[in-house]
């Protein structure tokens, strides 16, 4: 087995009192095979260069999600990355999760996390919808996201939850879903009127990052359109969010192309639309204003044609969590 | 390696952000490029119409895919939305056989040509970096950008979900952007912004936010010495773009930073005509930092 010399790069962070930290990049050489972990780079760190270093760990095993920390521009599990996978020019960068307030070093205080998961009410409730009946396959959705171990990576790395403190985050919304698409779960028109507020399940940006970076595929953003689409169906529409998506299966069933003139109009309606009048003046000075009279494709018959007959035999092309066979 | 491609701009590129096209174009045009027009294709539908209508959203994908296929040709495209809308269709149907079968069942009864699996969805920058002769492309470099430092904005769904791209093109590991920058003669700024979000999926529904992501990204790379921002996708220009000035009135400052669409720049270090590369257009004026370094 290979063997190197890798740079660690860690941030230290010292609280000072008052909530402020002195905050520092300290170097530390550690010769590993490059299959060994980052998590066993710092405990050697920690043994025998500086004993003070501060971080969490647990499982060793990418099972109780306790030592997710950014490593190389990504929140990762230390105990399940390798050294040799994410080094750059034979140097590793490691810091706190962000998104969290920092405690000390590589450790955050994960409250603000769990708060929002709290905020979903993740437990089965009873209630009118709750089904007598259990299928053999209506678990396939449960399945895919009981897979997550909360350990944070996701939160961390949100690009929504870096400019909106409010937002009710991936994991919390992957969360929901699993309450939302469990056949007992009797609750689930309740949970979707709540998903529908502002700063939860409209507000993900859909940038695809939590996708990316959750070490067990749970994949929360798949999980927050299926639970838009859930929603969509309980005729929950009045929200920016739900009216502008609702604008764009309108017009390409219709047109085949957007019309952006009036997808704004459609969207955020009248009063909207005059509160941005100054950004459409914007705008409109390098003459980027939409044509009211989109181009329209050729054939367009055909697509009305598949929209009807999918109208009338639905088809449920949701991907499902691969079937789990014990070993 | 045919440069022959099905050409599917999308709806940003025909409309509000059409100098990305047209820039597209005279590059390619230079380079060997073919683009064919695709007079069937739809809007893509992004992840709304997955939202409204999950199945219809694969069905209008494989009718896109079906006309390339019919014209013998991969897709190429210039908006990273519709690249993951396609990719993410494309790979499900490849994954999923049952499922391509179910929805060339609707196709058939609609009167579509059923798909076959068979089309590549590109991009225009992949195709630029890893299929055109980089001997050939830098021999087109008559204007060096001469040591410009460019912040490279690659674009959320230029990189994610990476599993549905080809290996090495997306995630964390991509450097289109990174090589092409040092290919045409200018320094890629380091900067925490290059793989984050635009915010433009969000710009009507979470207004400021979207332009707190702007003004961030933005900040970021000026700080990081960046001279100019480019990005392979027109939904992103728009949003660091066009936006960037209803940006600096959200968060109150004023940031500055000329963004163009990679085919812009590429454009102008290969000195072909402005008005084609729709300069004007910007709403940072790129030229005092083009005509600094020499380029214009």
């Amino acid at each position: 087995m290979s063997e190197e010399t890798y740079t660690f790069r860690i941030q230290r962070n010292t609280p000072t009192g008052n909530g402020r930290f002195d905050t520092r990049w300290q170097e530390f050489k550690v010769t590993l095979p490059t299959t060994s972990t980052v998590l066993s780079a710092l405990e050697e760190i920690k043994a025998r260069q500086d004993g003070t270093l501060t971080f969490r760990q647990s499982c060793r095993s990418a099972i109780c999600g306790s030592c997710a920390m950014r490593i190389s521009g990504r929140t990762r599990l230390a105990c399940k990355t390798q050294v040799g996978s994410v080094a750059r020019d034979k140097v590793i960068e490691v810091g706190p999760q962000t998104n969290q307030p920092v405690l000390k070093d590589l450790a955050i205080d994960i409250r603000p996390f769990f708060e929002r998961v709290r905020r979903v009410d993740p437990f089965l409730k009873d209630g009118p919808e709750s089904a007598k009946k259990v299928t053999k396959t209506a678990y396939d959705q449960v399945n895919q996201v009981t897979q997550c171990i909360m350990c944070g990576c996701c939160y961390s790395d949100c690009t929504m939850a870096e400019v909106s403190p409010a937002f009710l985050g991936p994991a919390a919304l992957a969360k929901s879903f699993r309450f939302v698409s469990d056949p007992r779960e009797g609750m689930k028109t309740e949970r979707l009127e709540f998903l529908s507020q502002p700063d939860n399940m409209w507000s993900c940006s859909r940038c695809t990052m939590c996708v990316e970076v959750c070490p067990k595929d749970v994949k929360p953003m798949e999980a927050i359109v299926k639970l838009r689409t859930r929603g969509l169906e309980k005729g929950l529409r009045s929200g920016v969010g739900a009216r502008h998506a609702l604008a764009f299966h309108e017009d390409i069933q219709q047109n085949g192309d957007l019309n952006e003139f009036t997808l704004m109009m459609r969207s955020v309606g009248l009063g909207g639309t005059l509160a941005e009048l100054g950004s459409a003046l914007h705008l409109m000075k390098k003459g980027k204003i939409p044509s009211p009279f989109p181009h329209k494709a050729e054939k367009l018959g055909e697509l009305r044609k598949i929209y009807d007959i999918l109208e009338k035999n639905p088809l449920d092309v949701e991907t499902k969590a691969a079937e789990i066979v014990p070993e | 390696m045919s440069l022959d491609f099905a050409y599917f701009p999308g709806c940003a590129a025909k409309q509000v952000q059409k100098e990305a096209d047209t820039a597209a174009r005279a590059v390619c045009q230079e380079l060997g490029i073919t683009l064919n027009a695709m007079p069937r294709a739809t809007c893509c539908g992004a992840v709304s119409l997955r939202e409204t209508k999950p199945a219809f959203a694969l069905a209008v994908s494989a009718r896109t895919l079906s006309e390339a296929e019919e014209q013998g040709r991969n897709i190429v495209t210039i908006c990273n939305t519709c690249l993951q809308t396609l990719s993410y269709a494309n790979f499900r149907f490849k994954e999923e056989p049952e499922l391509l079968q179910q929805i060339n069942g609707v196709l058939k009864e609609a009167g579509v040509r059923p798909y076959g699996g068979t089309v590549q969805v590109n991009h225009l920058l992949w195709v630029i970096t890893d299929k055109v002769d980089q001997k050939l492309l830098k021999s087109k470099i008559k204007k060096p950008l001469g040591g410009m430092k460019v912040a490279p904005f690659y674009g959320c769904h230029n990189l994610r979900p990476s599993e549905i791209f080809p290996s090495g093109d997306a995630g964390e590991k991509a450097d289109h952007l990174h090589r092409l920058i040092t290919l045409m003669g200018g320094e890629p700024v380091s900067y925490r912004g290059q793989d984050r979000c635009c915010g433009f999926h969000v710009m009507l529904s979470d207004k400021k936010e979207m332009r707190a992501m702007v003004a961030t990204n933005c900040i970021n790379a000026k700080e990081a010495g960046a001279e100019v921002m480019i990005t392979p996708c027109t939904l992103c220009d728009m949003a660091m773009g066009a936006y960037q000035g209803i940006a600096e009135k959200s968060v109150g400052r004023t940031i500055g930073l000329p963004e163009l669409n990679f085919a812009q720049l590429l454009g102008s270090a290969m000195a072909l005509d402005q008005g084609r590369l729709g300069l004007d257009r910007l709403h940072v004026d790129p030229k005092p930092v083009l005509s600094s370094r020499g380029v214009i």
